[in-house]
């Protein structure tokens, strides 16, 4: 069967101590698919040798048929898969919601060009998805981690990626943020038709939005439910 | 003497239009310094320098010129090198840092090199420039505006978060890379200008003051870039007029920027919170 995202049997080790030990995750076109596991199991590493940020030292890793243990591959795949990171911004940098929603554009626009209208009216129609239009001007750095979250969404929807890779969702967002955010992504994923990829710590909010679930233990992937 | 019979001197003019260029496009690589956090990269090249200008006096050559070669080479080979031993690029940088300082030392005792004359190349002179030292100046300011230029969106990237510009599909590393290298060369060519220990009135202190009161990107280069060329002009009258060293009125004139720039932040966010009341 053709899978969108396919990590076959991936070994890595950082130094002596085995981080990823046979881990095998599929996620089939248009599947929402979910990693749990305890902080430190390995999820972040996971979803960034998904990403091509790290190679893994064995294993096949294929993202929409890229081969990412290419160079030249990951830098074409990186193009169609979209990154929202665990982290939010809280240092003081100068870049409001509009701009960074834009950046999404960046690797599509190509080195030394500028956005032009078609770029901007993505980007707005995404912050419109998203339903942060009345933050387009606001510093980013002065938004909650919710908010934040919703920028990296639209960034990611107005990069026409096919391919969602989400770090942590619900991670520092109390109860009624979290449903509002995994419905956003759940959302996101049917109206686009994205193959998407979520790794969490906590299963509670996974359960009900999910095709398929695995769990990363011990270095180890098991499928759960699917 | 009036100040426009000093200009009629090549040593003024090789010293206004030093100032002007590296006014207006020095303080953009500050702006990288504060957004990516690489001040140690500013004390390693200082200290790699200092190995240069020895390594120069042992060899009997230009002492300036090699310490400038010496920072072209390690800031080209910096970035690289923390990526592939994972070392953050603060941390090589003191590791480069102690390193290059002990074989200076081991340098100025075996040759016999006398110290104060290796350390001379730390302290700079912006009224003793030669028109060497000004092609450089130019070299570097273009490369600067040209890269600031030609790269903002992808600049803005990866000032904003080096993961998100890597994942939205740009070269990140090699940009990443450019702006370390033209970081190196900067720091050089202001230490011969200014010296050493003040390249801040040049390269950071304007930064400072463009990150209190720009709104974006695009305002920080430029308020960066209008800010080094006052307080590098400011300064440069008043050193004359009073007959004061130059580097530290520009640096007295970029402080009071900055000090206004204070103000003008409390004021805003003062009637920001009155508003929202």
């Amino acid at each position: 069967m053709h899978h969108s995202i396919e990590l076959e049997d991936v070994h890595l080790r950082f130094g002596h101590s085995s981080v990823l030990d046979g881990v095998t995750i599929l996620a089939s076109p248009c599947e929402l698919v979910a990693v749990v596991g305890a902080n430190g199991a390995g999820k972040t590493t996971l979803l960034k040798i998904a990403n091509g940020t790290i190679h893994a030292d064995q294993g096949r890793v294929k993202v929409l048929g890229y081969d990412l243990s290419r160079e030249d591959d990951c830098h074409s795949a990186r193009k169609e898969i979209g990154l929202v990171p665990q982290r939010t911004i809280s240092h003081r940098f100068p870049i409001s919601v509009e701009e960074a929603v834009l950046m999404g554009r960046y690797g599509k626009i190509g080195l030394m060009r500028r956005p032009g209208k078609s770029d901007h009216d993505k980007a707005r129609e995404s912050m419109d998805a998203m339903g942060i239009s009345a933050l387009a001007n606001k510093p980013v750095h002065e938004l909650s981690g919710g908010q934040q979250q919703k920028v990296a969404l639209a960034r990611a929807l107005a990069q026409e990626a096919s391919i969602l890779l989400l770090d942590e969702p619900t991670t520092y967002l109390d109860a009624d943020s979290s449903s509002e955010i995994m419905e956003t992504i759940h959302t996101m994923h049917h109206q686009r038709k994205l193959t998407t990829l979520l790794v969490s710590h906590d299963p509670r909010w996974m359960d009900p939005y999910c095709d398929k679930i695995y769990l990363l233990k011990d270095g180890k992937s098991s499928l759960i439910r699917g | 003497m009036s100040l426009v019979q000093l200009l009629a001197y090549p040593f003024m003019q090789h010293a206004v239009l030093a100032v002007v260029l590296a006014g207006i496009a020095f303080p953009l690589m500050g702006v990288f310094i504060l957004s990516l956090n690489l001040i140690p990269l500013r004390f390693a090249m200082m200290h790699v320098a200092l190995l240069g200008g020895a390594v120069g006096l042992f060899l009997r050559v230009d002492p300036l010129f090699l310490g400038l070669l010496f920072c072209a080479a390690s800031s080209l080979v910096l970035g690289p090198v923390s990526e592939k031993t994972k070392m953050g690029l603060g941390t090589l940088s003191g590791y480069m840092m102690t390193l290059t300082l002990a074989i200076a030392f081991i340098l100025f005792y075996k040759a016999n090199i006398h110290v104060v004359q290796a350390f001379s190349i730390l302290w700079g002179s912006i009224l003793s420039l030669t028109l060497w030292d000004v092609v450089l100046v130019i070299f570097v300011s273009l490369l600067i505006l040209g890269l600031v230029v030609l790269f903002f969106k992808e600049i803005q990237a990866i000032l904003y978060d080096r993961e998100v510009a890597l994942s939205v599909g740009l070269p990140e590393k090699k940009l990443y890379y450019a702006m370390v290298f033209i970081l190196g060369l900067t720091i050089a060519v202001s230490m011969r200008m200014i010296g050493a220990l003040l390249i801040d009135a040049f390269v950071l202190l304007p930064a400072i003051a463009a990150n209190l009161v720009s709104r974006n990107l695009k305002q920080v280069f430029f308020f960066s870039s209008a800010f080094g060329l006052i307080s590098g002009m400011g300064g440069l009258y008043l050193a004359l007029v009073f007959d004061l060293p130059t580097s530290s009125t520009i640096i007295l004139v970029a402080s009071l920027i900055i000090g206004c720039c204070i103000l003008y932040q409390r004021r805003r966010v003062f009637h920001a919170k009155a508003a929202s009341k």
